[in-house]
């Protein structure tokens, strides 16, 4: 067996970072650049924190996980939304451009409020299981399910809310109220479960309109970005295909 | 000043805080949740593996029950473990699953028929039965009699937070986001709430609450190689510690995971091993069955993680640029179940490897994973010396793990903690207990001392760095305190450590900016994170004996003759640079599993006089008893039902034991 | 003490105060337009082309088109009508697409920030269906006014003296460009919208479809400007004759002006 981390010549990379503190009057949106020496296995994760300690202890961004599991690092990098932790330097040009993921309030830096954003796209959507009953005796069997079924819902349910496919979608940053793929992939998840007691009415209800699955133009920014490869563009479609029916049924 | 009243203040909003939350709010209490972070980034998520609850679903977990859960978690924890609670602990965890289920978790689930498994290297063919098809299906995990482990392909700990997450939003709890706990409000008996500073604009907000519970998870990151999220620092136990009021319980008692991927320290799940996964040393040697000829590389993970670093201090280690590592082998387990069950374990490996662990062997070393100790509680998840404090989960001392945590039995408590201990905190708020008189000079005066420690620190001209003082913090821990201890390194790593946790009070910001400001957090942090690595690094010392986790070489006996109890430290003033330690005895003569040999690991124990008094009192009670149903049989050995919260009582169906 | 309280309960959906119907049927009204209008310019673009195959040929595609094969004489009605159909459709589309234009200099400068930095073949696109769509607003009027108020100008002759006597070959020029990329990515855009051809791997099937795409749109585009030149080919040589139209050798016995 080979060694596990390869090693690539160490190359001086030069990382420009959008600086911005928005709640500093003084403040204005610039790119600020720092250069540190490659390591083998490097990641954004620990290029940045190397710069924190060792260049500029005031430079701003959030990672929890740092394994590609929480979706709390998704920052542009190179032009297009990604989660840093796991992005490889030797993956990218000696020129590393970094911004935060737009259509997000901008905490600072490269640090943003999907939180929030989540959150209320959770509220509106009701991305909860809707049952009709109260809670079953929980002494009793559990309900059962199909095999293949729970697979299918945990495809869909795989989303780590991370606002790549926001921040890739042109209509999302266009119009604000778009619901984004990540929302209509909840709708698509929770229509899935028979748990959920929502008819396709109801689910109407909630992304039958332009800022739902009829404003998606398919640009499949979301398709391309997405950290988890969910299989947004499918899921879109076929929720489309499903409102369709239901508006004009 | 900004006060914020609420009835249930939870600090931490993974799964075992929103769970608590919930359990309040359900009982018409208000709850605010405070957060670091959104709570559906919170590390719970990283709990890949599964939560293990005895369904006895599949076939290989045919007969299993509450009892043999309770019995592997006992052995697990070495002894250490409170019983009782572990009974309440088993008791729950199936209701937790199936609650869980009807949330929306969509577990994994039996299908009838036939399908090939990987036992001990042997592909091997089982028959799931017909009446278990569609119910929810159990894996392998490391420590137990039979198959337990409930799971969601691999993404177990996110599947759950978000289900319980979105029930949180369902309903309508407000969770404070970016938001640190820094400061625990009290009087010295009463707890009132939390000084909260706000991690955007630095604001500082007064929490009051009639309780308070934290549950901020496990303080990894006071070691430099863990597994745990950036997150995971122990704030919530330091707060608690701070007090010099709360106790944390069993702080020496620190899990290495056998799996940490070489050299991230990134996770890489027990389910490799539970699947069939194999441990190889640099000749491609698969070495467990030299150690445990038993259960082989599905010992308990103190055990597995002690026999690598001794098969690599043997020379047998791979080795790289960065050191020495062993090898996860799951190439066996073949692609398809690869990329369908263990599909993030794969996504782990192209992105921080770059390999396919289809086809390649993984580079791994045991790295710091789970802290057993944390704030002690009683049953109720209420503190013992602290009135109107709870905590719940890793950060809490429950005390379920003892000296060692099964796989599958953390996730597993997040919820049931957090069920039982939201019942508790909602009778609390109802009792007479709970009413709040607020001592507003005490909510003023807290929230004035933490202002002054903020601002000494963004006025201060200390020459002292402080992620600098962090990192050697973390080298001490990981090289001093890890998985064999010495009394040398422990006597070194305590000194150092102190005199560490003296510099950090001469700290010096480059960046004085009271906003978003990461030096600042990290500044106030590591002089938290030094006062909780000294509990563990005290503790450790003095703990002269192996239990568990714990491990002296120069002691590698374990004496329950002495040891067996449950280390109290508490920081009884600010200025201290140790903190003081007291014990707390376990009774064998109440124990339902008196002390013994685990079945695995070393058979090298010093008995507690009681122990056999206690085993001849079991057994003729047993011979009295025999015939008699099991759960009249453990009702009459050790009674603990009625310290459940009555929502969460009564038996548990399983396809061999219908209710009627 | 225990107070029961679902939260599974909060909120069942209430399905009783129903949400309009229109975003649906609106949605699949720019859809079924834009299907229409693409399948025809593909019909459309042979039918002209036709000009390659000879004068006669072409000149039966107009007639059969005005019914003069069925009713032995032309009946240009039929051509306004069927003009007008598309005009219909045409505005339809229009009306509905202007729906997802940037609808502010903020949100095109968005838009275009965020094209320029994404680097993504399917949001680049999507800007060029806009500028196209939008120039097809008034050329693609332009051409159909003309064919519906002047049917009977529709042959050999009488289109070539349009290109060229009546200078309308740049806006052909443009308008071909503009139709074929922006019909070219409608269509495909709408097989992925509504899950077309998916069968298993939809990264598969996009990338087909792509491929397929730009070959049809260049096909088209060479197809097109062979047709135009060659109109104005014809143009130029017809123009002495402004204005008279054409008529077949069938027709007059070989005789030609």
């Amino acid at each position: 067996m080979s060694d596990p981390v390869s090693t690539p010549a160490l190359r001086k990379l030069r990382f420009h970072v959008l600086r911005h503190d928005p709640r500093d009057a003084t403040s204005v949106p610039h790119f600020q650049t720092y250069e540190i020496e490659e390591a083998a296995g490097m990641t954004l994760f620990i290029a940045l924190n190397e710069i924190r300690e060792q260049i500029d202890s005031s430079l701003a961004f959030d990672f929890v996980c740092r394994a590609g599991i929480c979706g709390s690092c998704g920052m542009v990098i190179n032009g297009r939304p990604g989660l840093a932790c796991r992005t490889l330097t030797q993956d990218l040009p000696a020129d590393i451009t970094l911004a935060p993921l737009p259509a997000f309030e901008l905490i600072a830096d490269l640090s943003v409020n999907t939180g929030k954003w989540m959150r209320g796209m959770s509220e509106r959507l009701e991305t909860w299981v809707h049952s009709l009953q109260g809670d079953p005796d929980l002494r009793r069997l559990e309900e059962r399910m199909d095999p293949d079924l729970a697979d299918r819902i945990y495809e869909l349910d795989r989303c780590v809310e991370c606002g790549c496919c926001v921040a890739a979608c042109g209509t999302a940053r266009m119009r604000e109220d778009f619901v984004g793929a990540v929302g209509l992939n909840k709708i698509a998840r929770f229509s899935l479960d028979p748990r959920d007691k929502r008819t396709d009415n109801d689910f109407y209800e909630l992304v039958g309109n332009d800022d739902g699955v009829f404003g998606c133009m398919t640009l499949l920014g979301c398709q391309d970005v997405c950290p988890k490869d969910l299989p947004l563009q499918t899921q879109i479609a076929f929720l489309r295909r499903k409102m369709a029916r239901t508006g004009l049924g | 000043m900004k006060v914020i009243y609420t009835d249930v203040l939870v600090i931490g909003g993974g799964l075992a805080g929103l769970r608590v939350a919930i359990g309040a709010r359900r009982r018409g209490h208000d709850a605010i949740v405070l957060s670091l972070v959104p709570p559906k980034r919170s590390h719970s998520a990283a709990a890949q593996g599964g939560m293990q609850a005895s369904l006895g679903n599949v076939i290989k977990g045919q007969g299993d029950n509450e009892d043999v859960h309770f019995e592997d978690t006992v052995r697990g924890s070495d002894w250490g473990a409170d019983q009782q609670v572990v009974r309440m602990f088993v008791n729950t965890a199936p209701k937790a699953v199936r609650e869980l289920a009807a949330w929306g978790v969509p577990w994994s689930r039996v299908r009838q028929g036939d399908r090939d498994v990987i036992i001990n290297g042997q592909k091997v063919t089982i028959t799931e039965r017909n009446e278990a098809h569609g119910l929810v299906a159990q894996r392998d995990f490391g420590g137990t009699k039979k198959w337990r482990t409930c799971y969601v392909s691999d993404g177990t700990g996110h599947a759950m937070l978000f289900a319980v997450g979105d029930q949180a939003i369902a309903s309508g709890i407000p969770v404070h986001e970016r938001k640190e706990a820094v400061a625990l409000i009290h009087d010295g008996s009463r707890c009132y709430g939390a000084v909260v500073r706000d991690l955007v604009t630095g604001e500082l907000t007064a929490y009051v609450a009639k309780a308070t519970a934290i549950a901020t998870g496990g303080a990894g990151r006071i070691y430099r190689v863990t597994t745990n999220a950036v997150i995971c620092e122990g704030i919530g136990a330091a707060i608690a510690l701070e007090t010099g009021v709360a106790a944390l319980g069993n702080m020496e008692a620190v899990q290495f995971h056998p799996t940490g991927i070489f050299p991230a320290g990134i996770l890489v799940t027990e389910g490799c091993r539970g699947d069939g996964g194999l441990l190889r040393d640099a000749n491609g040697h698969r070495f467990m069955p030299d150690y445990e000829p038993e259960k082989k590389e599905l010992a308990s993970r103190d055990v597995v993680s002690r026999r690598m670093e001794e098969h690599i201090r043997k020379g047998n280690g791979a080795k790289s640029r960065f050191g020495e590592h062993l090898w996860l082998d799951i190439t066996l387990l073949g692609r398809k179940h690869i990329e369908h069950n263990l599909r993030e374990v794969k996504e782990i490996c192209q992105y921080f490897l770059g390999i396919d662990p289809a086809e390649k062997w993984i580079a791994v070393r045991p790295a710091q994973h789970y802290t057993m100790g944390g704030i002690r509680t009683f049953h109720t998840g209420q503190s013992r010396t602290l009135k109107g404090l709870f905590a719940a989960g890793e950060a809490a001392c429950w005390d379920m793990h003892g000296f060692n945590r099964l796989g599958g039995n953390s996730v597993a408590e997040t919820v049931v903690a957090g069920m039982i201990v939201g019942e508790f905190i909602a009778d609390f708020c109802e009792s007479p207990e709970g009413e709040l008189d607020i001592p507003m000079a005490l909510v003023r005066e807290a929230m004035q001392a933490e202002r002054a420690k903020l601002d000494a620190l963004l006025n201060g001209h200390g020459p002292e760095q402080a992620d600098r003082i962090k990192i050697e913090m973390q080298q001490i821990m990981t090289d001093k305190v890890g998985i064999f201890r010495t009394g040398a390194d422990l006597e070194e790593a305590v000194d150092r450590l102190q005199k560490l946790l003296v510099r950090s009070r001469n700290i010096g910001l480059r960046y004085k900016v009271d906003g978003p400001n990461p030096e600042l957090v990290t500044a106030y942090r590591t002089q938290k994170m030094l006062k909780v690595a000294l509990c563990v690094a005290t503790g450790a010392l003095a703990r002269t004996e192996s239990r568990g986790a714990h491990f002296r070489e120069d002691y590698p006996q374990r004496d329950d003759s002495v040891w067996l109890k449950r280390t109290l430290a508490t920081w009884k003033d600010p200025s201290d640079t140790l903190p003081s330690l007291a014990y707390e005895q376990l009774d064998v003569m109440s124990m339902e599993l008196p002390p013994g040999w685990r079945g695995y690991g070393a058979k090298n124990y010093v008995d507690h006089p009681d122990t056999p008094n206690r085993a001849s009192a079991l057994a003729s009670l047993r011979e009295k008893m025999q015939g008699a149903d099991r759960h009249a049989v453990q009702a009459a050995v050790m009674p603990y039902e009625h310290l459940l919260p009555e929502r969460f009582r009564g038996r548990n169906e399983r396809i061999d034991e219908k209710l009627p | 003490m225990n107070t029961v309280f679902h939260v599974t309960d909060r909120s069942v959906p209430l399905s009783a105060k129903a949400r309009s119907r229109w975003p649906a049927r609106l949605d699949l009204l720019q859809s079924g337009t834009g299907l229409a209008l693409g399948l025809f310019m593909w019909g459309h673009m042979f039918f002209v082309a036709t000009i390659l195959l000879g004068k006669d040929a072409m000149w039966a595609v107009a007639r059969f088109f005005e019914g003069y094969f069925f009713f032995g004489r032309s009946l240009y009605w039929l051509v306004s009508l069927i003009v007008a159909i598309v005009f219909a459709l045409f505005i339809t589309h229009a009306a509905l697409a202007l729906r997802k234009f940037p609808a502010s200099y903020r949100q095109y400068r968005t838009y275009r920030d965020h094209m320029a930095g994404m680097k993504h073949e399917d949001t680049t696109l999507w800007y060029w269906q806009v500028v196209t769509g939008f120039a097809l607003f008034f050329m693609a009027s332009v051409h159909l006014y003309i064919m519906m108020t002047r049917p009977e100008r529709i042959g050999p002759f009488g289109s070539a003296d349009r290109m060229w006597s009546d200078l309308m070959w740049p806006l052909y020029l443009i308008m071909l460009f503009a139709v074929e990329f922006h019909g070219g990515i409608g269509l495909y855009r709408l097989a992925l919208k509504w899950g077309w051809f998916e069968r298993g791997d939809p990264d598969a099937t996009r990338r087909k479809l792509r491929a397929f795409k730009w070959a049809i749109t260049a096909f088209f585009l060479v197809l097109g400007v062979a047709t135009l030149v060659a109109y104005v080919k014809i143009g130029i040589e017809h123009a002495p004759f402004y204005g008279q139209p054409y008529e077949p050798a069938w027709v007059t016995g070989g005789h030609q002006p």
